[in-house]
């Protein structure tokens, strides 16, 4: 396919979503703010320097923009790049730059901006994370003005999806250093303002390459640490917009008042058992697999959660573009899970250390939930919770544990069962395989499927167990319009809200 | 006066290098890494140590120490790692808010406190004392942060009449920032209240059973005289002592009520710093309090003197 004719599909389809947003919603309106709740101060603003997701909800589609990005149902869009083919190879990706791009501080974007970033990406020392996306490029170059060329030593279809990412935005050589204090991007809106502990203002950027958008002349960012406090400043009209992190038995609250709407979607997160499959008893995959059908997912989510999350089989949210359902590998069967401890040698019951993580209140009551469920199979956990930087340094960093839980809310890290350093202490080399196949499948069939039977393997060995995928769900008032609902990565993009009587 | 004066400087400044050693002891004993806070959970080692390498981490830790006291003896606490800004500068600009709600908040305590404390005392064998106690007892059994959800319910939920949180700035607005601190004030400064006037209380009542007291009743003084002249002012070195206490009290239970009122104060500014592992953020922080505490008891210990001659040559 020739490149405008891509572009062409691009702006179709955008036109498309737009549509089907104008079926329900008035028309879009011109000006106005919103308030936007998040909950912390994040260690500086440039989102190439932590991988902090407070970053990424104020600054991803808003201040910053990349050569792609995902749109709201997760699909990868053009940004600064109006066009994108891959050589038959699958050696050389071509991006063609987008023309009468401006930064905030009004310099033309050019393509040695965009190398600046790729050489600082993918330099280890330098600081910027992730540098482990770009491990295939061997070579970024710009043959002219209006193309960037990314060569490859193999095959990497993933590169796109990486492109996307928050980390992967570009802003102008010549102020790299100060973005984590001054943000400029050539997002639609201007980072204007930043009071440390209290807000950050946005103001509409009149410069942007998208002459029709934003609808907003502005946005705030209030940051309200305490859950609780951000649901009352909704109420109480001091905010207009909580796009993440709304504790679930506030849900109805809000539902019951008629000012504000209330709507759930899916998001990137999976409630992982983690277990540490080289120390016993959890060497022995009859144990792992006693240990998955001895918990009941769905009294889990149905009962502490008031069903907001899907129950899950495998390392996979359904937000992810290759979901496969796996949750008929290992069902709730607790006389099958007390037949296989015996089978395994633990007829008698088994003990070992279960460690909940001190800073996250959705794993913690999940793993409370789950302890009683394996004392009724005959597993009696000693149930501890630890303290973050120690949940890192000893269970994360350094493997020492037997069994502990936390929420994998990176999108598409299916790879890390490909790491057998990796906390879960898993080994299995067709995992490297299949992933090494996904990276250089001819169409993009052929990658999804590869990435399912990745799903399955892991499922099959029993792994983990994932538990559910907490669902995310949006409070706004009632006249605010075009917010995202799903979280294909974490973002509040503001690009598309509207606000309308 | 000037040993005694001359004795008490030099057991702050004691207490002030001790309170520093803790200070950096505690930040080291703390698990975590803030490279590791910084880059997530899937960083690569390499960029770990680079990070690590830019924060001076590499560094031994009592050369860290060292090098720090240096900086504080300067005025210079350093560089915060998350706001990439000078830490004094960071503890000047929340003191801002820390500051003003300490002290109207110690001031509202005050003043319930003491009228209702001697009040109290005075009632003492009637109908009026029994409620006061109750409703002091309830009042310092109540968590602050408990209260100030409540009022936010009440009083920005329901009537809609104050913020339910957040801080414009002095620079923005002076009076959106005074309304900002109305209900953080009121959470801080009520239950505080309800423990001052119990100690308001239980030392007028003890002055009051004295035989000075005694004698002056006998000897016909108006009630205003004795209660007014004799009693109170013996119960002060107490009351000073409370005070005191108190503003350490409010100073350090704003920790709580600015998380609740999401205020940009200073206990924010240390939640923040420990939730990232920002050491030079912490230690300037908690060096802040520590400081804070010493120069309190050395203010109420230099009012005892001018309260009460006796002391100074004790």
């Amino acid at each position: 396919m020739t490149r405008p004719q891509r572009w062409l599909i691009a702006a179709l389809s955008a036109t498309l979503l737009l549509g089907s947003t104008v079926a329900q919603d008035p028309a879009p309106v011109r000006g106005g703010t919103v308030t936007v709740a998040i909950s912390a101060d994040p260690p500086g603003w440039d989102p190439t320097l932590s991988t902090s997701q407070e970053i990424a909800r104020v600054t991803y589609g808003n201040v910053y923009e990349g050569l792609v990005r995902f749109d709201r149902d997760g699909a990868i869009v053009p940004a600064l790049a109006t066009a994108w083919q891959v050589s038959s190879d699958g050696l050389a990706w071509t991006f063609t730059l987008r023309e009468g791009v401006r930064f905030h501080d009004g310099s033309p974007l050019t393509v040695d901006d965009v190398l600046a970033k790729f050489e600082r990406a993918r330099d280890p020392d330098s600081g910027h994370v992730n540098a482990g996306y770009y491990a295939a490029v061997v070579d970024v170059r710009a043959p002219d003005e209006r193309t960037i060329v990314f060569e490859l030593d193999t095959p990497s279809r993933s590169l796109l999806y990486n492109l996307a990412r928050p980390d992967a935005i570009i802003y102008p050589q010549a102020v790299a250093e100060t973005q984590r204090s001054q943000p400029v991007g050539t997002g639609p809106f201007v980072f204007a303002r930043y009071v440390e502990g209290s807000e950050v203002r946005l103001e509409r950027f009149d410069g942007y390459w998208n002459p029709e958008l934003p609808y907003l002349d502005g946005a705030t960012f209030r940051i309200i640490g305490d859950a609780n406090a951000r649901v009352a400043a909704l109420q109480a009209g001091d905010v207009d917009y909580i796009g993440a992190a709304i504790p679930p038995e506030q849900v109805r609250v809000l539902q019951a008042n008629p000012a504000l709407k209330v709507a759930s979607g899916t998001a990137t997160a999976e409630i992982t058992v983690a277990m540490n499959n080289a120390r016993a008893p959890f060497d022995d995959p009859r144990v792992r697999q006693a240990i998955s059908h001895a918990i009941d997912k769905d009294v889990i989510v149905q009962g502490a959660f008031f069903g907001l999350g899907t129950v899950i089989g495998t390392h996979m949210s359904p937000s992810e573009a290759y979901y496969v359902d796996l949750t008929g590998t290992y069902p709730y069967d607790p006389e099958r899970a007390r037949a296989l401890l015996a089978d395994a040698g633990h007829a008698d019951g088994l003990t070992f250390d279960f460690e909940l993580p001190e800073p996250y209140a959705i794993e913690r009551r999940t793993g409370e939930i789950i302890a009683q469920q394996l004392r009724e199979v005959g597993i009696d956990v000693n149930l501890s919770v630890v303290e973050w930087g120690t949940w890192i340094q000893r269970i994360f960093l350094a493997a020492d544990y037997d069994m502990t839980i936390i929420g994998h809310s990176e999108p598409r890290d299916i790879n890390i069962y490909a790491n057998p350093n990796y906390y879960y202490q898993y080994d299995n080399p067709r995992v490297a395989e299949l992933l090494a196949q996904a990276e250089a499948a001819p169409t993009a069939e052929a990658e999804t499927a590869a990435y399912q039977e990745i799903a399955r393997v892991i499922a099959e060995d029993a792994v983990n167990v994932w538990v559910f995928s907490p669902a995310n769900t949006v409070a706004v008032r009632a006249d605010v319009y075009g917010f995202w609902v799903d979280q294909p990565t974490p973002a509040l993009d503001l690009t598309q809200v509207y606000r309308a009587p | 006066m000037t040993r005694f004066l001359a004795r008490r400087l030099l057991t702050t400044l004691v207490s002030l290098v001790l309170a520093s050693v803790v200070v950096f002891g505690a930040v080291l004993a703390v698990p975590g890494d803030p490279a590791a806070v910084i880059l997530g959970m899937n960083a690569a080692p390499e960029a770990l140590a680079a990070v690590r390498e830019q924060l001076g981490l590499d560094v031994p830790a009592p050369r860290r120490y060292l090098r720090w006291l240096g900086g504080v003896l300067r005025g210079d606490l350093g560089e915060s790692i998350q706001y990439q800004r000078p830490v004094a500068r960071l503890i000047g600009d929340r003191l801002g808010v820390s500051v003003p709600l300490t002290l109207a908040a110690a001031l509202l305590a005050t003043l319930l406190a003491v009228p209702v404390g001697i009040a109290s005392a005075l009632k003492r064998g009637t109908a009026w004392d029994p409620l006061l106690v109750l409703a002091s007892q309830v009042g310092a059994a109540v968590p602050s942060f408990w209260l100030g959800l409540l009022l936010i319910l009440v009083f920005a939920v329901g009537l809609g009449w104050l913020p339910s949180g957040g801080f414009p700035g002095w620079d923005v607005s002076v009076i959106r920032s005074l309304r900002a601190l109305v209900l953080p004030v009121l959470a801080l400064g009520l239950g505080q209240a309800a423990v001052m006037t119990r100690m308001t209380r239980a030392a007028m009542l003890d002055v009051l059973s004295q035989d000075f007291v005694r004698t002056a009743r006998a000897k016909g003084l108006a009630r205003r005289s004795v209660v007014g002249k004799h009693a109170l002012r013996n119960a002060l070195v107490t009351l000073v002592t409370v005070l005191g206490l108190t503003l350490v009290n409010v100073f350090v239970g704003a920790i709580v009520i600015e998380q609740v009122f999401s205020l940009p104060g200073i206990g924010r500014l240390a939640l923040t710093a420990i939730g990232n592992r920002d050491y030079p953020l912490v230690q300037g922080v908690v060096l802040l309090y520590a400081s804070a505490i010493v120069l309190m008891s050395f203010l109420v210990d230099l009012s005892y003197g001018w309260l009460d001659p006796r002391i100074r040559y004790a």
